[in-house]
This record gives structure tokens, C-alpha cells and sequence, in this order.
């Protein structure tokens, strides 16, 4: 090193750093946000594929409960169907056996006033 | 860097590694000499140096698990110390050429031998390009060699050699001005 860039070195020799410099160091550390520990689902939504994948999977549950929902109304309408048409049935069973009953009374009269 | 220096940050590495903060505080003691020296001589405003030098140590704090020797750590800070006061010197507005006029009477308890003379030369490698800056630092102050100094700005040899070249040159060439051939 020739004496130029000794003088160089010599201008350039280190500083002691500012008196409370540390101090100062860990005062802004302590002062740090602490960062927020996300809960484990918004981490699994921030990557764009898995917020994709989350998506459809609800479209697929939505569609489902929907498909559920509307087989299960169909079937309790069915039910309904069939106990009408039972009761229908019903009715018109006793009305014909009344109507029967009606029909031998006649004939029983009509015979013996023929005797 | 001496070897119990490098020692004790090992053994204060290894206390950070199991939890032990205060070993931190003792890293920073360790090293805020050399950290508040790149960044003051890269910007010349002690001010600003420890606003960077303060940033430094915040990103080590951060970063402290990627940390893995004290070896490593020595080069870590002088990057990063570099990188902090290039992007701060970025930020500042031009600064205007050095003159005799802008260099004040030295402090009469200064450590160096002709405090004019240093005062002038840590003016005049405030205003050098700020890519060749941080070469003359590291040359200087930290008196590594060149190969070193291409790891840590992450430039090839050939560059720092280029930038060291031109950077005393146009030194050489201020000096010689400013003290009528003092260089010479």
C-alpha cells in the first residue's frame, strides 16, 4: 500500500458507532409488529390454485345438498299422491259397497213382490 | 476479524439458536462499529449511517435463521450494510462536488493524523459513483481483498477490479486539486 492509499485506510478507519446505538437497535426490535399468525385456512386460500379447488368443492357440496333436497321433496310429494290416491280408493270402496248393499236390497223387494 | 471475536459470536449464535435474545444485544455490540462504518462512509451523514445501520440490524433480526457461522454473519452484515446505504443514497438528492470550502475546521481531539486530509478523502468517497462506493469501503475500511469484495457486492473480479481502479483515480485526481498536489 503506497502512502496515498494509506492515507486512504486511515480516513476510512472504522467509527465507533452513535453512544445507545444497541440500545436504540432493540428498542425499534421491541417495538416490531409481531406477525399475526394466520389461521390455518386463509394460508390454505392464499395460493390461487387451492382457492380454485376450494371453490369448486363448495359449488359440488352446494349441488349436491340442492340434488338432495329436491330427490327428498319429489319423494314427500309422491307420498302425498299415494295416500290420496289410497283415500280415493278408499272412498269409492265404500260408496260401491253401499251402492251394492242398495242394488240387493232392490232385487230382494222386486222378488218378493213378484211371489 | 480476530478469532475470539469470531468465537464469541459463535457462542452468542449458538444462545440465539436456543433462545437466548440477550445474545443478540451482544452481537450487535459486536459488530455496530463495522455496520455504522460502511453505512457512514457510503453516505457521509451520521444521522442517516445510523438510520441504516439500524435497518441492518433489524433485517438480521429477522433473518436470523439463515444465519449459520459467525464467519457468515460478518459477510451478511457488510452485504447488507452495503445494499441499506445504496438504496438510502438512492433516495437522497445529488449530492454537490466537494470543495475546500465545504470542509469544516477538524475537531481538535480527532484520532487522525491530518483530519483535514481525512475529512476531505471521506467527503470526496461520499461523492464517488455509488456502485464503485461500496469497493472503496470494503478496500479500505475493511482492508478485504478483491475477491472478497466481488462475493459480497456479488460482482465478478474484473468489475471491482475496474470500479477500484477508476475510483482512486478520480480520488487521485480531487486530491491532487484540492491540496495542490498532495497526491502526487
Amino acid at each position: 500500500m503506497n502512502p496515498w492509499e494509506e492515507s486512504l485506510r486511515e480516513a476510512l478507519r472504522r467509527k465507533v458507532a452513535p453512544e445507545g446505538f444497541a440500545d436504540r437497535v432493540l428498542a425499534r426490535i421491541r417495538g416490531l409488529p409481531v406477525r399475526e399468525k394466520r389461521p390455518w385456512f386463509r394460508a390454505f386460500l392464499a395460493r390461487p390454485a387451492l382457492r380454485w379447488a376450494a371453490a369448486v368443492l363448495c359449488l359440488a357440496i352446494a349441488g349436491s345438498v340442492a340434488y338432495r333436497e329436491q330427490q327428498q321433496r319429489q319423494r314427500r310429494q309422491g307420498e302425498i299422491a299415494r295416500m290420496q290416491v289410497k283415500q280415493a280408493l278408499r272412498i269409492a270402496s265404500v260408496k260401491l259397497n253401499a251402492a251394492r248393499r242398495m242394488v240387493q236390497q232392490v232385487n230382494q223387494g222386486t222378488v218378493q213382490n213378484r211371489l | 476479524m480476530t478469532t475470539p471475536t469470531l468465537d464469541r459470536c459463535e457462542e452468542a449464535l449458538g444462545r440465539l439458536a436456543r433462545g437466548d435474545m440477550s445474545a443478540f444485544e451482544e452481537l450487535v455490540k459486536e459488530h455496530q462499529s463495522m455496520v455504522f462504518s460502511i453505512t457512514y462512509h457510503y453516505l457521509h451523514d451520521r444521522s442517516l449511517a445510523e438510520d441504516a445501520a439500524q435497518d441492518v440490524f433489524l433485517r438480521l433480526y429477522q433473518n436470523l435463521a439463515s444465519i449459520v457461522s459467525s464467519k457468515h454473519l460478518v459477510f451478511w452484515l457488510r452485504k447488507v450494510a452495503c445494499q441499506r446505504a445504496l438504496d438510502m443514497a438512492r433516495r437522497l438528492p445529488k449530492a454537490p462536488p466537494v470543495s475546500l470550502e465545504d470542509i469544516n475546521e477538524p475537531a481538535a481531539e480527532s484520532a487522525d493524523a491530518d483530519p483535514l486530509l481525512s475529512e476531505g478523502l471521506r467527503r470526496m468517497v461520499a461523492s464517488l459513483p455509488e456502485n464503485a462506493r461500496a469497493v472503496v469501503i470494503l478496500r479500505y475500511q475493511e482492508e478485504l481483498e478483491l475477491a472478497e469484495i466481488a462475493r459480497i457486492l456479488d460482482i465478478p473480479l474484473n468489475t471491482v477490479k475496474s470500479r477500484l481502479e477508476r475510483s482512486l483515480g478520480i480520488l487521485r485526481e480531487k486530491l491532487g486539486r484540492w491540496s495542490g498536489g498532495f497526491a502526487r
